[in-house]
């Protein structure tokens, strides 16, 4: 180690990223995705687009169109056109799904004889038309029920779920999320940071200045990431500030080990970006690379639209291979749970992620070659 | 004019197919990348660990428990109390908590209404709301209403709710919106820091068509990726149908990256270095990719981002690809896609082409 | 035994093609060594070698200390200073000069002390930069990027210094004040200089002097021992009758006895005899007539009072200059006087302050008056713009394209510019696998393939070897009489003021001197050449 060298190094590289201007987009982007994703991305589905052809026009036909009308869930128009022109609406994406109120609607009821009701749903995404399937099952047989509790003839037995989100009562989106976010934001921008920093310099010619003289390799790597590195300490406190005061996460963990978890995982992220500088050559490959492993994996392998659990096969083994699911667990933990230390999971993850930082620093140590490539 | 466009157009596919790297990493995109995506991923629970705490002593409990089955659950786990119950939850032993209360069993045979507490893991919360969900349907079946209702259901489009088609799609999509952003971006600006993009400035040719003929050169290398990845994977591996026109879908894809690397072209415009465009091309597609309605219908959204997102190509992208694959939706109702994909680009190249190649 | 001792170094590159081939020569401390020879002839791959950079087979002893590969040489690393070839190669565009120096101080694990201080005050002001100490790299001219990578490369006081091609681009006034340098730091600290140059007056400073050709030494002596080796080929200018026979603008150089007179040799001449002893023939340079005459006002440019501020600096103040037809007009100035901006501003590529610009007869009030004569205007950069990853030939191809020439002439116009500039053998290859000066050569050949009325030429024999050098002023003036062509043209050399018709001197961003060269004599008629005229200029206000 020498400390004059790498005073130097990082002193230029803090120079070069504020005269570019680039500090500015260091924290925009994180700020970008929490904010953004936190306000843009929704576990429940609200506001379907559902019409309702009622061809009954009775009283209690009209109960159920209010019923969805009032619930949150769906955003529903009525109208009285035949089931080909509607289901072209589907075809055309103007309606997520149809409910058609059978013409016997109230008689059939009130007689307690069998009812079809039709219901059409757009299935091209999957996901959203599930459900969609189940908010509106649930309305109808809410219905029915209470229809049901009115008339005691009907005997019915009645099973409620009353369900209890622990550490998520009021079961907001906010706080299924946000710490979720934090994860693929300090796994995207400080991997994007480093990504250039040595291939710019072998583009540029400037890597001469350390393969010509005697600089040690560790000190040259430890210069390159300390900028980096401090820039995004700030960040791991600035998305902190936002996830409990703009979007009110509750906080019930250890600081101490949110920032130290954090600032484990920012170097893990940036020797990600680091060994992909170190291993190509020029820097639209190693933007490209970088763009296509973080992107998308820090996305669907951070758990917070797909369960890494109910993954398979590729995709199984792949999210294991990143680190984001490991700090996701631990950040979730801290802002929702507060188990912190106690739980030998969050020690397990916390060693993994260890594991990572030390594996990907070795690797780019090893492959970082002082000479001219041929 | 043509001669030029054409060796502009050769020059910039000779150049990529060059860098071998580049080649690699692109091809890996379009193939494995997408192929991972469409085979893993799956949004239906599987394999939720279940633990329940019974104080009525069994009956309709059991029955219960009995219909939480694999692949979805693992076989439900017995605790004695609801403390150990909520700890097991803590320490992620179990994600989801049922407890039949003494009165349950009481209530349901007379006709009174019967609670089930369900106490879920909220730090996975994608895993509680569908877990949700399904507990609800399982236990729908057994209030048993004595009006015969028959709920008939039609999923239309993908009536088997198959996952991979949608995952495998939208990865897709999502590559296709990262490439067609990047390649054209880096193509600029590494004119741009070379100094080459003088020399182009000065040949007489108008810098339009030379804006125009990098854009193309990218583009045909998207095209040529979304060929292979449609072919191999996703007819070839996945057998995703095809219900709509594929010209169509070609053609909306063409404009589509035709529009993105308009976006690349605005970047290299307001950039200075690989540096600035690495940094802004991220900030411009997360939210694009994100926000694009595939994970969250645009209309569910914060009002303000559903109106953002209006601006966004990939809205009308995705919207359009859904449709030609799934809905199979007729060319001519396809025009708002188009509409929209190519109103932004246009707006994206006149801004490029008033910033960037012009003599002073 | 010798301080520095190479042995029998060998550098192979991928594909085993050879970068130089059993290379030996020593050292001693206080020696300044002169690498010269003709472009990729392996001078660049010696010094990677000796630098520790690059895998190579054999030994290199410094200092009795041995080493075999780049890793074995980690541990003399801290006693070497070395510069790569490449204009600011080494520099970080957004440091200022100042930070550079600290920078590398820093990374040489200096103490900051009086002493440093000094030091660095004095290296400033040798290298002319101590005006521009707040100044950003990559702000900077390309020949003060040159001595901003050069005092940075001396800032540790290395005991041995490699310098490949230091003075390319620098003006004669910062290559005097850098030769000053480098003695007083050998003298001071007794370091071993290696220097690569293609000035030859430089060369000629040094104590030993190493030729390279064909990837290996084949000559080595103090350049006057070196020289006395062709005195016996050097002739007056003589027409050659056989083929081992050169004839060069004043003098002729032979293998075979002439009956004329000899001549005075010159180092430059070693290179025309060992080009001739080894029966490489020089290709002949010809230029055809065009099949139609070219309809060329008699005034091709006409600048009256061009200004270029960059911020409160003025690079460019009321320059009026005039370019008339069929002429080779000199641009001159120390690095930073204003050249490379006039050049830019005529092109369009910076806008315009002031002044009023006339192209071919054309006022240019804007971009749009530039456009129908973009085909009429060749342009050939510092930086040289070409496509790495298109080979010389599919490089040339595109220009062509992009000038809508038919392909079956694109092909034979590369085939005979490939022949008459000497690139024949390097078509094939890539841009990034040839020497500076080969590639140069050929972005002339894009400069020239659509076969402009008007070429503007920014230091276009910058790290040229001598014979390439000589042949593509041929080819300017055989352009010039059989294509009645101009040519504005900025160079360092000043041996090559000769070939102009007419010479601009600027300094400071001024004009100083507009003149014929023969005037230019007779104003200075002590002066035995150019360069002795030109540091008259500039040390006459100083």
């Amino acid at each position: 180690m020498n400390i004059g060298v790498i005073k130097a190094y990082t002193l230029k590289e803090f120079k070069e990223l504020m005269r570019t201007r680039m500090i500015f987009t260091v924290y925009a982007l994180p700020l970008t995705i929490l904010v953004l994703f936190g306000y843009g991305i929704r576990m429940e589905v609200t506001h379907s687009r559902i019409l309702i052809i009622d061809n009954d026009q009775s009283k209690l036909s009209g109960e159920l169109v209010e019923k969805f009308k009032h619930s949150k869930y769906f955003n529903t128009t009525e109208a009285n056109i035949s089931e080909s022109k509607a289901l072209k609406l589907i075809k055309q994406a103007k309606k997520d799904a149809i409910i058609i109120i059978p013409t016997s609607f109230e008689k059939r009821l009130i007689k307690a004889q069998k009812i079809d009701i039709a219901i059409f749903i757009d299935g091209s995404f999957p996901n959203r038309a599930h459900t969609i399937e189940n908010y509106i099952e649930s309305v109808i047989i809410n219905y029915l029920q209470n229809y049901a509790q009115r008339y005691p003839t009907f005997s019915t037995n009645i099973i409620a779920i009353n369900p209890r989100s622990l550490f998520n009562q009021a079961m907001r989106d906010e706080d299924a999320i946000v710490p979720g976010l934090i994860g693929l934001a300090l796994f995207v921008s400080p991997a994007i940071l480093t990504a250039l920093l040595i291939v710019k310099e072998k583009e540029k010619g400037t890597i001469f200045n350390f393969y010509a003289s005697s600089i040690n390799k560790e000190d040259f790597l430890i210069a390159k990431l300390i900028p980096p590195f401090l820039l995004h300490s700030v960040s791991v406190l600035i998305l902190f500030l936002i996830a409990v005061y703009l979007f009110r996460v509750p906080f019930r963990g250890s600081f101490a080990l949110y920032w130290f978890s954090s600032e484990l995982y920012v170097l893990v992220s940036l020797s990600v970006g680091l060994l992909v500088s170190i291993v190509t050559r020029s820097q639209i490959v190693a933007l490209v690379l970088t763009v296509i492993i973080t992107i998308l994996p820090g996305f669907l392998y951070s758990g917070i639209i797909l369960p890494i659990s109910s993954m398979s096969r590729e995709s199984y083994i792949e999210a294991h291979m990143f680190p984001v699911m490991y700090y996701n667990h631990i950040a979730y933990d801290t802002f929702l749970i507060g188990q912190g230390l106690s739980s030998k999971k969050i020690v397990l993850y916390l060693i993994i992620l260890m594991g990572f930082a030390c594996v990907l620093l070795n690797l780019g140590w090893f492959l970082l070659k002082k000479e001219l490539k041929k | 004019m043509i001669k030029a466009f054409l060796s502009i157009v050769a020059k910039e596919l000779l150049d990529f197919l060059r860098s071998w790297g580049l080649v690699v990493v692109v091809l890996y995109s379009f193939t494995v990348d997408v192929y991972i995506a469409g085979s893993g991923m799956q949004i239906e629970p599987k394999n939720v660990s279940v633990g329940y705490v019974d104080y009525t002593g069994g009956g309709i409990s059991q029955k219960i428990l009995f219909h939480l089955h694999e692949p979805e659950f693992v076989a439900p786990k017995r605790f004695l109390s609801q403390k150990q119950l909520s700890e097991a939850i803590f320490n992620k032993e179990i994600m989801v908590g049922i407890v039949f209360d003494q009165d349950f069993e009481k209530n349901y045979r007379k006709h009174k209404k019967a609670t089930i507490d369900v106490l879920l893991d909220a730090t996975a919360a994608s895993q509680s709301f569908i877990t949700l969900s399904y507990l609800q349907n399982i236990v729908l079946n057994f209030s048993k209403l004595n009006i015969p209702i028959d709920i008939d259901i039609h999923k239309l489009f993908n009536p088997n709710s198959d996952e991979r088609y949608f995952m495998a799609l939208v990865e897709l999509l999502s590559v296709v919106t990262m490439l067609s952003i990047l390649l054209p971006a880096v193509v600029f600006v590494r004119e741009k820091e070379e100094g080459t993009w003088d020399i182009m400035l000065l040949m007489p040719v108008d810098p339009k068509i030379v804006i125009l003929a990098k854009s193309l050169s990218q583009i045909i290398i998207i095209m040529a990726g979304v060929v292979i990845t449609v072919g191999l994977v996703l007819f070839g591996t996945f057998n995703i149908p095809m219900n709509g026109p594929f010209f169509a879908f070609l053609l909306l894809t063409f404009f589509y990256a035709f529009t993105s690397a308009g976006i690349g072209l605005f970047i290299a415009s307001v950039s200075e270095g690989m540096m600035q465009t690495a940094q802004l091309s991220m900030l411009i597609m997360m939210p694009l990719i994100f926000l694009s309605g595939a994970w969250t219908p645009v209309y569910a959204m914060h009002p303000i981002l559903e109106k953002l997102s209006l601006l966004s190509p990939l809205r009308y992208y995705i919207e359009g690809c859904e449709s030609i694959f799934f809905r199979g939706t007729s060319f001519i109702d396809l025009w708002q896609y188009f509409a929209g994909v190519l109103v932004l680009g246009s707006v994206l190249y006149w801004y490029g082409f008033r910033k960037i190649g012009k003599l002073f | 035994m010798a301080y520095l001792e190479v042995n029998k170094v060998t550098v192979l590159y991928k594909g085993n093609k050879i970068g130089i081939k059993e290379a030996s020569f020593e050292a001693n401390e206080g020696d300044i060594i002169g690498f010269i020879g003709a472009d990729g002839t392996g001078k660049s791959s010696l010094m990677h070698a000796i630098a520790g950079v690059v895998k190579f087979e054999g030994e290199i002893i410094f200092d009795k200390y041995a080493y075999h590969s780049p890793k074995e040489a980690e541990k003399i690393k801290k006693h070497m200073g070395f510069m790569p070839q490449g204009l600011g190669l080494i520099l970080y565009n957004t440091l200022t000069v100042e930070e550079h120096l600290n920078f590398f101080a820093s990374i040489r694990n200096l103490i900051m002390d009086k002493n440093f201080k000094a030091y660095k005050q004095k290296l400033l002001h040798m290298a002319g930069l101590s005006r521009f100490t707040e100044r950003e790299a990559g702000h900077l001219s390309g020949g003060m990027k040159q001595k901003l990578s050069l005092i940075c490369a001396l800032i540790h006081k290395p005991k041995l210094l490699l310098l490949d091609e230091p003075t390319t681009g620098v003006d004669p006034l910062s290559r005097l004040e850098l030769w000053e340098i480098l003695d007083s730091i050998r003298k001071e600290e007794g370091t071993i200089v290696i220097v690569s140059t293609a000035y030859m007056q430089e060369a000629s400073k040094m104590d030993k002097l190493l030729l390279f050709e064909d990837n290996g030494i084949i000559a080595r002596g103090s350049s006057k021992e070196l020289i006395n080796t062709v005195r016996g080929n050097t002739y007056e200018k003589t027409p050659c009758e056989s083929e081992d026979c050169l004839e060069l603008y004043d003098t002729t150089y032979s293998l075979k006895p002439l009956k004329s007179k000899h001549k005075e040799p010159t180092l430059e001449g070693l290179f025309f005899v060992s080009a001739l002893k080894n029966r490489k023939k020089l290709p002949e340079i010809s230029v055809s007539q065009r099949k139609e005459p070219l309809d060329i006002p008699p005034i091709v440019m006409e600048a009256k009072q061009l200004t270029k501020k960059f911020g409160s600096f003025v690079a460019n103040d009321r320059i009026d200059i005039k370019l008339k037809r069929n002429e080779i007009l000199g641009l001159f100035g120390a690095n930073g006087a204003g050249k490379t901006t006039f050049i830019k501003m005529l092109l369009g590529l910076y806008p315009i302050d002031s002044g009023e610009l006339t192209l071919l007869s054309q006022p240019i009030r804007s971009g749009r008056d530039r456009q129908k004569l973009k085909s009429k205007i060749g342009y050939v950069s510092q930086h040289f713009a070409l496509y790495k990853n298109m080979s010389v030939r599919e490089n040339l191809i595109y220009f062509a394209n992009i000038h809508q020439i038919p392909t079956h002439e694109t092909l034979k116009r590369i085939e005979r510019y490939a022949e008459e500039l000497g690139f024949s053998d390097y078509l094939d290859a890539m841009p990034k696998d040839l020497p500076l000066g080969i590639n140069q050569r050929f972005s002339i050949a894009a400069a020239i393939i659509h076969e402009p009325v008007v070429l503007f030429l920014d230091e276009p024999t910058s790290g040229v070897d001598v014979i390439a050098r000589y042949q593509l002023w041929q080819l300017l003036r055989l352009l010039k009489e059989k294509w009645g062509i101009s040519i504005l043209i900025t160079t360092h050399y000043m041996s090559e003021a000769e070939y102009c018709d007419r010479v601009v001197l600027l300094k400071d961003g001024k004009k100083v001197a507009d003149d014929t060269v023969e005037n230019f004599y007779k104003k200075h008629p002590n002066a035995n050449n150019f360069e002795e005229i030109f540091l008259e200029y500039y040390k006459e206000a100083n």
